[in-house]
């Protein structure tokens, strides 16, 4: 058989063994029931106003409330459900309003059209209230200025919450064009998931052969390089596998159900996450088997793969910077570092703000370092996986290969 | 045939082979002896390139093994693998597909060695759920799966009962009849009497005797005496007038002596009768434990 034939032996026996084990089929129905689940349920349960409640002290709460209001439903289209309710709540004097802010009653208190009390801290979703009743009484006042050029407070609203410039970009794409962020985001976050789980597999994997010893046999009629290549081919065919179904399913949802405006999916916004899926995969997949092939038993495959799981926790975390700021300097570096591209380097492509030369310098770099540490990672495996008894260090694994 | 000259290793300050060697012809079938730690399983490990020997030979038909000879050769490791959770007859036409049988022969091949160990039944089972014998038994065809030329099975009789030794045994003497070179490694020196005729004793990482076994047994210089006495007085006393005893045990009944081939018996056994009655007496070649005692001691 060739060298070809033997791996995708190999590969085959992972697709077949794992592909019907009950860890893996039901990990796969959970994902689905997940993603299912998210889609759909919203749709039956409708969305819900945020309802909030004012009181009120004196003059002039109430035109602040209406303006804010209507800032609030800004974008809804008339006819459709308000996105804000705000309701107002009269006290005529400042203790019984107190007592009521401070019982829950109501969420803020207004005084005199000038004076804004909250209970405490506002809180992360009590400030939106806050800065939306800001906004309103900033509009009244507006309102007073131009009263005497004779617009009305609603036109005042209009205008406060339309964006009058007209936007262009020179590189021709619409700027308002969201999708490119929905992919980088929701693509870092499937990228990050794969690269970690499959990259878990091939380490558990390479640890059990290990563990059960199978590996004595194996290798009287495998190379080492072999076995550990067909697995990585086997666990990432089953990956995309899992990964292609779940984007399916959740395709086929959203257009079922509607319940999302599915943006139009641009083809190299698709291959780009390939691409690194592919990429990311494999790099971190061969580190994991080196990883995986110094530990004799279970407990110790966690311990030594902890160094590749920090370096991907750390390219993740430097993806996120990316998302907020693709051009810095972490971003820049991390287009370069080879553990860190497969996380940065399509988020960056996906917001549309990386040079061509940077994207395919990035994919040179990452080829590079995966065929280098191939010969790295094969060999420390070659010398790990036929070592048994506690922690293999890795300078002992390294030259033992060598010999 | 395989031959295996002077191979060294060291792992670190420890010498695991220094200069050990052996050679198996088509049809022969020989005994890989030696105490724990002599060397046996790294040896073994070196014919499948799992370690690499610092210096030494090993060639099989006059040429340097490589990875396609080993594909010809089958292998028994010390510490028993499989994939606890894959079917016997799955996991047997596994490895017969990566030894290069085509789908249909792996799967014949997987369904002739369950049905000739007795585990026919037992094909859909998945190796964990199978008794610890008849792991044995799937271990045993996983290395016969692909038909090898060679043969290499360390310990395989650890462990078994009677009727799966008799199993194992028989199988190999067939693989030998079929012209397949066969060597093995066992502590259970009577069976290997039985199914050698040639034997290896290695201590240390080093050749102390080898040869075929009956030539081995006429040329040691040792015999193997018993005795049961029925004296009045002290037993010992008596034995203790024999020349050349190398070692003694005394089993509560008869007494085993390992003794110089030269030494005189006439005058003990006179002595014997004088103080009481003889029950029995045999003297004989020495047994291969005898041997392997002497050697590695």
């Amino acid at each position: 058989m060739t060298s070809l034939g033997t791996m995708w032996e190999i590969a085959r026996r992972e697709i077949r063994e794992r592909g019907r084990s009950k860890a893996y089929l039901l990990t796969s129905l959970i994902t689905l029931l997940l993603v299912i689940g998210i889609i759909v349920v919203p749709t039956f349960i409708g969305r819900e106003a945020d309802e909030h409640t004012v009181g009120s002290i004196g003059e002039g709460n109430a035109e602040i409330v209406q303006a804010a209001e209507q800032i609030g439903n800004a974008a809804v289209e008339p006819g459709d459900d308000p996105n804000v309710v705000i309701e107002i709540v009269v006290f005529e004097d400042r203790e019984t309003a107190n007592a009521a802010l401070e019982s829950g009653e109501i969420d803020v208190l207004l005084v005199d059209g000038e004076e804004m009390v909250t209970e405490g801290g506002t809180g992360f979703f009590g400030s939106s209230l806050a800065r939306l009743l800001q906004r309103g009484a900033a509009t009244v006042e507006l309102e007073k200025l131009v009263a005497e050029s004779g617009e009305a407070a609603t036109e005042v609203i209009d205008v406060m919450t339309s964006d009058p410039l007209e936007l262009s970009s020179l590189s021709g794409e619409d700027p308002s064009d969201e999708t490119g962020t929905i992919i980088a985001y929701v693509g870092l976050m499937l990228l990050y998931v794969a690269i970690l789980l499959y990259g878990t597999w091939i380490l558990t994997g390479v640890t059990e052969e290990k563990t059960n010893r199978v590996v004595e046999v194996l290798l009287s009629s495998v190379k080492p390089w072999q076995l550990l290549a067909g697995k990585i081919m086997g666990i990432g065919l089953l990956g995309i596998g899992q990964f292609g179904l779940t984007i399916v399913v959740a395709a086929v949802a959203i257009q079922i159900t509607g319940a999302f405006d599915l943006p139009e999916l641009p083809i190299e916004g698709v291959i780009n996450l390939l691409v690194w899926f592919v990429l990311g995969f494999l790099l971190y997949a061969v580190i994991f088997g080196a990883a995986g092939s110094l530990a004799s038993r279970m407990e110790d495959a966690q311990t030594a793969a902890l160094p590749v799981t920090a370096l991907a926790v750390i390219g993740f975390f430097v993806s996120i910077t990316s998302l907020d700021n693709p051009d810095g300097l972490l971003a820049t570096v991390g287009t370069f570092v080879p553990l860190t591209a497969p996380f940065v380097v399509p988020v960056r492509a996906a917001l549309g703000s990386i040079e061509v030369w940077e994207y395919v310098l990035a994919v040179l770099i990452t080829i590079g370092t995966i065929v280098g540490m191939v010969f790295v990672a094969g060999r420390v495996y070659a010398g790990g996986i036929l070592q048994f008894g506690g922690k293999i260090k890795l300078r002992d694994a390294w030259r033992s290969a060598g010999q | 045939m395989l031959k295996v000259q002077d191979l060294h290793k060291n792992f670190g300050d420890i010498v695991a082979l220094d200069g050990c060697g052996l050679t198996v012809p088509r049809g022969g079938m020989l005994g890989f002896l030696g105490p724990n730690g002599a060397g046996k399983t790294t040896t073994m490990r070196a014919l499948f390139g799992l370690v690499r020997p610092d210096s030494g030979t090993i060639t099989w038909d006059g040429e340097p093994i490589g990875h396609r000879e080993r594909l010809r050769f089958g292998y028994m490791p010390e510490e028993r693998g499989l994939y606890p959770k894959m079917k016997a007859h799955d996991q047997l036409a596994y490895l017969g597909r990566l030894h290069g049988q085509s789908k249909i022969q792996a799967s014949e091949a997987a369904d002739y060695w369950l049905d000739r160990l007795g585990l026919a039944e037992r094909s859909t089972d998945p190796i964990e759920a199978l008794s610890h014998g008849n792991q044995q038994r799937v271990q045993l065809a996983a290395a016969l799966i692909h038909d090898p030329d060679l043969l290499v099975l360390d310990e395989p009789f650890a462990g078994l009962d009677p009727i799966a030794v008799e199993t194992m045994s028989e199988a190999l003497r067939e693989q030998a009849a079929k012209g397949k070179a066969v060597v093995f490694s066992s502590h259970q020196l009577d069976l290997v009497e039985d199914l050698c005729e040639d034997v290896v004793i290695i201590n240390e990482g080093r050749v102390v005797v080898e040869g075929r076994v009956t030539s081995l047994k006429d040329a040691a210089p040792i015999r193997h005496l018993e005795l049961e006495l029925e004296v009045e007085g002290d037993a010992d006393e008596l034995l203790a007038t024999l020349d050349g005893v190398r070692a003694t045990s005394f089993d509560g009944r008869r007494h085993t002596v390992l003794i110089d081939a030269d030494s005189d018996l006439r005058g003990f056994l006179a002595r014997a009768q004088d103080a009481g009655r003889l029950r029995h007496f045999s003297y004989t070649t020495p047994s291969l434990t005898d041997l392997f005692r002497e050697a590695v001691q």
